[in-house]
């Protein structure tokens, strides 16, 4: 079944499309990796899906229902999660101020994150904007999943992590769809990515160039040398 | 000891200019403008506490009353002009308020007219600490500044309201998708900032003559003392303001009482000088 289902999409920050008509599915407890170039839409499409894009048209449907004309804060409130690629925690909240704010907090919640993510729990009256980049992307990850939402879209997840911290944030996203959570990542480390998902999708230009189930992307040829670059290039 | 005196009458001094400017703070921290209007709500501060004054004798009932009319006319001033600007330029937002500022003053003026007045309060004799000659009523307002300054920092400290106001200014898209209502935020923010303001008002009132201009006389010192201490951040304002204070007392006896202002401002000009964002600030918005 599935929970998000997006069709026509078109938008962008001014006048310029950047998305171009994209048809997009992602079925429940499934993780599905959007990948691409620089530029191609992805991180746009995930801003778009939050509603935190500017102007943007189609159709966009979220457990069942139309949230094209909602705001984010109300799209949060149907079950969403979202961590941007940047500035993605309160950096002059402390820790447990962060994960306070998020509507739907409370207490019990938060002792339930703070088991899953024990280093929180340690430094809960520390300042997030000092924590280093592995500590802050496990702090955004429980501020999005505050309000057990059904679905986390996850923007370059990886992108300011050390290469030996990688390896964890995808072993914490592959643990959400037994949480109950599907995931849509936008990750520039297609293969790594690929590789705990179920789908993945190519995005070139705004438009979904290539889609599919993971393993056959990642033996797919012509998305490897388009797409994804060389083996090991993304690791 | 004459410098001590003069540095005792500075913070209360002092806490007045501090009111003002985390009035101011919190507005730009959040909405990312700076209200001119702000002087103009303290003007209405002093004058509902000069209403309420004669009948009732009391400084804490007169500071209850402006404070909940002050905070008012800032939610009212929110609701009709600056909800409805939301997204426009700084500029725009503070040529608005420049008007609402107008508009507040003008109206003083239509109904309590131009000639100055003041609070009627009773003669009291002041405390001697060491050489020190400390008036009560200068208590009695430090104090109302105190619990005004506590109250606020306890609010965006200490309850979900204020830690979400403080979520808004740090970074705006995240508390939209955090679940974070814009709408509840802002307007318990401007709440606060004209309950702020307008002890700030009373305080004011009380110290000197209350009459339509006073607040607007007030907003360069108030400005002076949010960028001094760092836009954006309240324990800057209250530094800010009660360095601003016992400067310019200190300094009379040097340049006089015309001058005394100017001489604070050039202080507040060397420290940016050496240390551009203030006192305490990052600009990042309310912490």
């Amino acid at each position: 079944m599935s929970i998000l289902t997006i069709r026509g999409l078109r938008g962008g920050y001014s006048e310029v499309d950047i998305l171009n008509g994209i048809d997009l599915d992602l079925d429940d407890g499934e993780i599905l990796t959007v990948a691409g170039t620089n530029g191609a839409g992805k991180s746009t499409l995930a801003k778009a899906i939050v509603g935190l894009l500017p102007r943007s048209s189609g159709t966009i449907s979220f457990m069942g229902k139309d949230i094209m004309p909602l705001s984010a804060e109300a799209r949060m409130g149907l079950g969403m999660g979202y961590v941007p690629q940047v500035a993605n925690v309160f950096a002059n909240l402390s820790i447990l101020e962060n994960l306070q704010v998020v509507a739907g907090s409370s207490r019990q919640r938060i002792d339930e994150l703070f088991e899953t993510f024990p280093l929180l729990a340690e430094r809960r009256r520390m300042r997030a904007g000092s924590l280093s980049g592995g500590e802050r992307q496990q702090l955004a990850f429980a501020r999005a999943l505050v309000p057990k939402p059904r679905l986390m879209l996850l923007d370059e997840p990886t992108a300011a992590l050390s290469p030996n911290k990688v390896a964890d944030s995808f072993a914490l996203i592959r643990r959400l769809p037994s949480l109950g959570v599907s995931v849509l990542i936008v990750e520039q480390r297609a293969r790594q990515s690929l590789a705990i998902s179920n789908r993945g999708c190519i995005l070139d230009s705004g438009l979904v160039a290539l889609e599919g189930d993971a393993k056959t992307l990642l033996a797919d040829e012509k998305a490897a040398e388009l797409y994804l670059g060389n083996i090991g290039a993304s690791h | 000891m004459y410098f001590a005196q003069l540095a005792v009458n500075g913070l209360v001094q002092g806490l007045v200019i501090s009111l003002a400017a985390m009035s101011i703070t919190l507005v730009f921290g959040i909405v990312r403008f700076p209200n001119a209007a702000t002087g103009d709500v303290m003007t209405v501060g002093a004058f509902s506490g000069l209403v309420v004054y004669p009948m009732t004798g009391s400084l804490l009932a007169s500071g209850i009353f402006a404070v909940i009319v002050t905070a008012a006319v800032a939610l009212i001033s929110h609701l009709l002009v600056f909800r409805r600007l939301a997204g426009r330029s700084v500029v725009a937002l503070l040529v608005a308020s420049i008007g609402v500022g107008f508009v507040l003053r003008s109206i003083m003026g239509l109904v309590f007219g131009h000639q100055p007045m003041v609070f009627s309060m009773p003669l009291s004799r002041p405390y001697r600490i060491g050489g020190l000659a400390i008036n009560p009523l200068d208590l009695q307002l430090a104090l109302l500044a105190a619990v005004m300054l506590a109250l606020a920092f306890a609010v965006l400290h200490l309850t979900p309201i204020g830690r979400q106001m403080r979520a808004v200014a740090d970074n705006p898209s995240l508390a939209r998708v955090s679940g974070i209502r814009s709408g509840r935020v802002l307007a318990a923010l401007w709440v606060l900032a004209g309950a702020i303001a307008g002890a700030g008002g009373v305080m004011l009132g009380v110290k000197t003559v209350v009459n339509p201009e006073m607040g607007w006389d007030m907003l360069m010192p108030a400005f002076a003392a949010a960028i001094f201490g760092g836009i954006g951040s309240p324990a800057g304002a209250l530094l800010a303001g009660l360095i601003l204070g016992v400067v310019q007392e200190m300094s009379t006896p040097f340049v006089g009482f015309t001058y005394k202002i100017a001489l604070s401002f050039a202080i507040m000009l060397v420290v940016l000088l050496r240390r551009p964002t203030g006192l305490l600030g990052r600009i990042e918005g309310v912490r």
